[in-house]
């Protein structure tokens, strides 16, 4: 769909929602529309269709503070205002800070549309009606999406809440050259994984880089090990709390888990996962067990080895689960906030703003500025990818299920500090520890966090108009 | 040295045994010196350095350099508006600074010259607001901005909240008890004649406080400014907590711009912060002798 067909869309359901407004977009046509005034524009976008002359402002909160990602944010800015002659008052505030403060920048004076993540987080907020509802755009731009990102951006109401605009799956990276020179082979079931970590040990390597001083790393192989042994739904409803931190099914995700942990770089509870990485980029260590944002550190550290890394999806564990080829690949969005003082008045521009960004073009655009974001539209043009991005493509696009790590799918108090980062990093100390205290002592966390009423990952809202 | 040799106890061994002591007192200051000024070198150390180098070295950040140079600062002054920050350092510090001193020296002259009922309360109210830590107050004092409507001049928004006036505000009103405090002790120590000679020839409260104390307490203004501007520019806590706007930000809060949401270059982060170092660097080396005086008013009466 290109934006000339979607300028003359005004669908049953909006125009009559829209009454007055959306009978006067019935009459509205393409050619008229160029040549009409802040009227026509008004009644061409109920469902944020982009188009026309867009008049007022638009307030949009950006996370993407990092110099290669506000190019690309600049870039889709100046190709909003080429597309509707309304640029966009933009604030850019460090990623970190951002996530820190969101709590307080919604409850405040946030601007009308904002950057943030899938999930839970997104349903946290939404349940808080501190943010608002985009079905309408939705409606008009789901064909461009596959179901897993509809479900991601579904609230608990079972209204949508965010636009997904990029991805990054988890996989095990290794350098090319390492293996070809060791003769060493991609392992697609545990029992190569496992020997193939004890060749590498015979070979003086550290088989799996690893590195915990931040907290979260360690939680990218429990999701992967808990949807590998135990499924995508007992393992959302571990997150969710439907599910008991007690259940053996737990146990064995840690007893797994533990085969693995003499195969890790030593002292990683003080490493940061770019000490890990630049571990696997000197071929001190075979493998590393992250995001595909490790390229970024990878290229700051030695540009020419980019080329030679390569990645495979976790191992496979030979049961029933495999078939769902879950694994964890974040989403982030765009979501439109609920107490922006000038919302009201920016509605018709905000939501242009989210349907500019369901685009492929528009997606791109962020893609060319830094290849750690890998665009979800369909209609992305995929020529431009590199090699890595088409494996992660491929591997994200064979997977029945996609869960967005930890920290994103469960309630943050939980995922935090004082919670699981704690937990995993006493299990990975002790391996050998008492585990089912171990895990009496989570659900005891669990249960004592003050009442949030999470409810189960929903269906995701019809689409059809 | 002439005073111990007049004392009788100018005998060589003596004098060894004094150089001695002296050369261990310098190398006792000297190793000081240099712990206090280990973070600043070793940060100045590492801008220096391209992050690269650091990692391929095995001993990373403590590796002896092959490469010194400046890019790291070229790399972060074309990449982040490095002016802009400074600018808004200035548009809070100078203002807050100005807007203190005169509330509180206003209220030290009436606590310390003139004797009414509450005198005392007052100062005890003002230095006691000063105990306050000010993280206590952080979350009613962002529902007051947010709710307190301020008129166009004074913000952009209509409201105290993400505006300059409410940094410097809250600036102002946490500084003025320490400021009323010191400059208090300090006019107490005028002479009453002065003042009373003043009101003889005439002299309002106002011209006794603009023309005869005001001068005066010049050497104690000076001091606090100094210390003030030092304290304001170096805030990071109310800036990031009362700002929305990223680009409202001063440069101390905005040396967060520089942790990437995966990556953080230490190099540059390293640089960055050297560079918002360098201006309360400046003012110290030029202000030394207020800072000093700053440091030990109040400390002794005379």
């Amino acid at each position: 769909m290109d934006e000339s067909t979607r300028a003359g869309q005004v669908s049953r359901r909006e125009v009559l929602k829209k009454g007055l407004v959306g009978a006067a977009g019935l009459t509205v046509l393409p050619a008229v529309l160029a040549a009409c005034s802040s009227s026509a524009a008004t009644a061409a976008a109920p469902s944020g269709n982009v188009s026309g002359n867009l008049t007022g402002t638009l307030k949009i909160g950006s996370n993407h503070s990092d110099p290669s990602e506000a190019t690309g944010m600049t870039a889709i800015n100046a190709a909003f205002a080429a597309a509707t002659g309304l640029t966009p008052t933009m604030n850019t505030v460090d990623h970190n800070t951002f996530q820190d403060q969101i709590n307080n920048y919604l409850l405040g004076t946030p601007d009308d549309a904002f950057t943030w993540f899938s999930g839970f987080r997104m349903r946290f907020f939404a349940d808080k009606s501190l943010a608002t509802n985009i079905d309408d755009v939705w409606s008009a731009v789901s064909s461009n999406f596959t179901s897993a990102f509809a479900t991601a951006v579904t609230g608990n109401d079972s209204h949508i809440y965010g636009i997904p605009v990029d991805y990054y799956p988890w996989c095990v990276f290794y350098r090319k050259s390492l293996f070809s020179d060791k003769g060493y082979t991609v392992p697609s079931t545990w029992a190569d994984f496992i020997t193939l970590c004890k060749k590498m040990q015979t070979d003086g390597l550290t088989p799996i880089a690893f590195s915990d001083k931040d907290g979260w790393p360690a939680m990218g192989t429990f999701d992967i090990l808990n949807l590998r042994l135990n499924g995508y739904d007992f393992h959302v409803g571990l997150m969710t709390g439907a599910n008991k931190w007690t259940d053996p099914k737990v146990t064995a995700v840690f007893q797994q888990w533990a085969q693995l942990i003499p195969f890790y770089t030593s002292g990683f509870a003080g490493l940061t996962w770019q000490q890990a990485c630049d571990t696997l980029v000197s071929k001190k260590a075979g493998l590393f067990f992250l995001g595909l944002f490790m390229t970024g550190e990878v290229a700051t550290v030695d540009k020419t080895a980019v080329a030679d890394i390569d990645f495979f999806p976790f191992p496979f564990l030979g049961n029933s689960y495999d078939a769902e080829a879950a694994l964890d690949a974040p989403i982030d969005i765009w979501m439109l906030s609920a107490k922006s003082p000038s919302l009201t008045a920016d509605l018709i521009n905000a939501k242009a703003y989210m349907n500019f960004w369901a685009k492929g073009s528009t997606q791109v655009l962020m893609y060319k500025a830094n290849n750690g974001f890998i665009p979800t539209a369909n209609d992305a043009d995929s020529s431009t990818y590199d090699v890595l991005t088409k494996k992660a493509v491929s591997i994200v696009s064979a997977a029945k299920k996609i869960t967005q790590f930890m920290d994103r799918d469960t309630r943050p108090d939980f995922a935090g500090a004082n919670g699981m980062q704690s937990f995993l990093l006493s299990f990975l100390g002790n391996p050998t520890q008492d585990l089912a205290a171990l895990q009496a002592s989570i659900q005891a966390f669990w249960d004592a966090l003050p009442a949030y009423v999470v409810a189960p990952v929903p269906t995701p809202a019809p689409t059809a108009s | 040295m002439s005073a111990w040799a007049v004392a009788g106890q100018g005998t060589t061994h003596n004098r060894a045994r004094r150089r001695l002591k002296r050369a261990g007192l310098h190398v006792f200051l000297i190793v000081l010196a240099f712990i206090f000024m280990w973070p600043l070198l070793y940060a100045l150390y590492t801008s220096l350095r391209p992050y690269g180098e650091i990692v391929a070295n095995p001993t990373g950040p403590f590796s002896l350099p092959a490469t010194l140079n400046l890019d790291n600062y070229f790399s972060v002054w074309n990449a982040q508006n490095m002016l802009g920050f400074y600018w808004n350092t200035a548009v809070i510090t100078i203002p807050a600074v100005i807007l203190t001193l005169w509330i509180s020296s206003m209220l030290a002259f009436t606590i310390s010259k003139f004797s009414w009922r509450f005198n005392l309360l007052v100062l005890m109210i003002f230095t006691a607001g000063n105990l306050l830590p000010p993280q206590v107050i952080i979350v009613p004092l962002r529902l007051v901005y947010l709710h307190l409507p301020l008129p166009a001049p004074l913000s952009d928004n209509g409201l105290m909240y993400d505006q300059f006036t409410g940094l410097i505000l809250i600036h102002t009103t946490f500084q003025t008890g320490f400021c009323t405090f010191v400059l208090s002790n300090y006019m107490k120590t005028l002479s009453k004649e002065l003042i009373e000679a003043a009101q003889i020839d005439g002299a309002g409260i106002f011209t006794i406080y603009r023309r005869v104390v005001l001068p005066l307490c010049t050497p104690a203004i000076a001091a606090l400014a100094t210390l003030l501007s030092v304290w304001i520019y170096n805030d990071f806590f109310w800036a990031l907590l009362l700002f929305k706007s990223g680009d409202k930000r001063p440069i101390t809060a905005a040396l967060n711009n520089l942790s990437g949401a995966f990556f953080t270059n230490p190099t540059q982060l390293a640089a960055v912060s050297v560079m918002a170092a360098v201006p309360t660097i400046v003012l110290y080396l030029i202000l030394q002798r207020f800072f000093v005086t700053g440091l030990t008013l109040g400390a002794t009466k005379s």
